[in-house]
């Protein structure tokens, strides 16, 4: 059979993970971005992230997608994304939803479409408040019922899956259903504050099944960050289903630190800083990244779900085995049986 | 000339536009298509037979390079492929 061409080197990222800013006005206990903020490196400037743009441009990037921390906290973000968007890249702005008001949205929907998800972790306050902090649920609320008023036409509504709220996710996507989003069911991995509540939130093996069982029913439902060990091979014709670290996107962090992917933003992965070379140096020539490429997981070679995960996610493996090369903890053929799997 | 051959021949004599919805670039299998209505990623054999237009700009035209042969039955049905897809769109000043 000839390689798919989707697992073929490209010579740029598709897209570009960018957490913008490490400033956030809420404390969620999951926080992908806790570990950086804590660290205060700080962040680049208007003029570095038009920099960082220009390069983009060149290497012919076609998507960022803006996190944070809270991307809209940033005074000069409006002008970040027009200035991606005058150089043909589409956004997609990852946001806690609190901080939208009319004038933002209506801002929003004069320029070219951005893409945005808003984080919301339950279908109630009390699960919701539980992880993002007490009174979120419906500040959240609030910034929707903004976006569903005025039809705004590209946004999800994201919730990382996790023990409190695996139970609310049918529940999730009719409340997502009735104000005119999408649903998008995002994986929780053990990185950043996950840590922290790796013991707490992660799903059990039972859950990994039903959730992977839901997921094969709701085809409509989108996993941007892919539960590549969970994926059914119903949704296989979707997308792809394997990681793309280092291969097909990448991650800038606030102070212009490269990594192969958002969850993998620690010192082991560090490939470079786009303030000292240029991001394109940084993708094609990096030790760290070319490392990355070369991992095989040889011990998921024999697997008959190899082709759809490719072993899964280096980052949960990372954290929980100390190694990149390790197969995804959360594979679901080590929870049942592969006839269960189908 | 068989009709299909009409068509071949008619297909690889139009000249094809890059919508301003989608973003192309050249890899080295060939084209890698985005569709920013979508965010979906389509990804193209064609290796140097097709060359893209610029990132952006107006009128960007796709290139395609003269073929003979079985080849050329299979670029006319590539070109049609895509264009059924939406990323690319024949020009109404041919």
């Amino acid at each position: 059979m000839p390689p798919r061409l989707s697992n073929t080197p490209l010579r740029a990222p598709v897209n570009v993970t960018w957490e913008i800013t490490e400033a956030c006005n809420l404390r969620c206990s999951h926080c992908l971005s806790a570990e950086l903020r804590a660290q205060r490196r700080g962040e680049l400037d208007l003029a570095q992230c038009r920099t960082v743009i220009d390069e983009l441009a060149t290497m012919e990037v076609f998507q960022v997608n803006f996190g944070g921390g809270e991307p809209f906290l940033r005074d000069d973000f409006l002008d970040i994304l027009r200035y991606a968007h005058a150089q043909g890249i589409t956004t997609c702005v990852s946001t806690n939803g609190t901080v939208l008001s009319d004038a933002l949205v209506d801002e929003l929907l004069r320029m070219a479409p951005v893409y945005l998800q808003v984080s919301l972790d339950g279908a109630c306050p009390e699960t919701n408040d539980a992880i993002r902090g007490r009174g979120t649920f419906h500040r959240i609320l609030a910034g929707i019922e903004l976006l569903a008023e005025r039809r705004y036409p590209d946004f999800s509504l994201n919730m990382v899956v996790t023990r409190p709220n695996v139970g609310e996710i049918a529940e999730f996507d009719r409340l997502a259903r009735r104000y005119g989003a999408k649903t998008r069911l995002s994986r929780f991995r053990p990185s950043g504050g996950g840590c922290n509540t790796w013991e707490d939130y992660h799903l059990t093996r039972s859950q990994l099944v039903e959730l992977s069982s839901f997921l094969g029913e709701h085809q409509e439902i989108l996993t941007g960050d892919s539960f590549f060990a969970l994926t059914p091979d119903s949704r296989r014709a979707l997308g792809l289903n394997m990681c793309g670290a280092a291969k097909m996107t990448c991650a800038v962090a606030p102070d212009g630190g490269v990594y192969p992917c958002a969850f993998l933003s620690d010192p082991a992965f560090l490939a470079g800083d786009v303030t000292a070379e240029p991001l394109a140096a940084i993708f094609e020539s990096s030790p760290v990244f070319k490392r990355f490429r070369e991992i095989e997981i040889e011990s998921c070679r024999s697997c008959d779900r190899f082709s759809i995960c490719q072993g899964g996610c280096p980052a949960v493996a990372y954290f929980l085995t100390d190694s990149v090369g390790r197969p995804d903890p959360e594979c679901l053929r080590a929870a049942v049986p592969a006839k269960e799997v189908a | 000339m068989a009709s299909t051959e009409q068509d071949e021949e008619g297909c690889l004599q139009t000249e094809y536009l890059v919508p301003d919805w989608v973003r192309v670039r050249r890899e080295s299998f060939g084209l890698l298509f985005y569709d920013t209505r979508s965010t979906r990623l389509t990804f193209v054999r064609s290796g140097l037979v097709l060359s893209p237009p610029p990132f952006t700009g107006p009128r960007r035209a796709l290139l395609v390079d003269a073929v003979t042969g079985s080849r050329r039955a299979a670029l006319s049905r590539l070109l049609r492929s895509l264009v059924a897809k939406g990323l690319i769109v024949a020009s109404e000043t041919q």
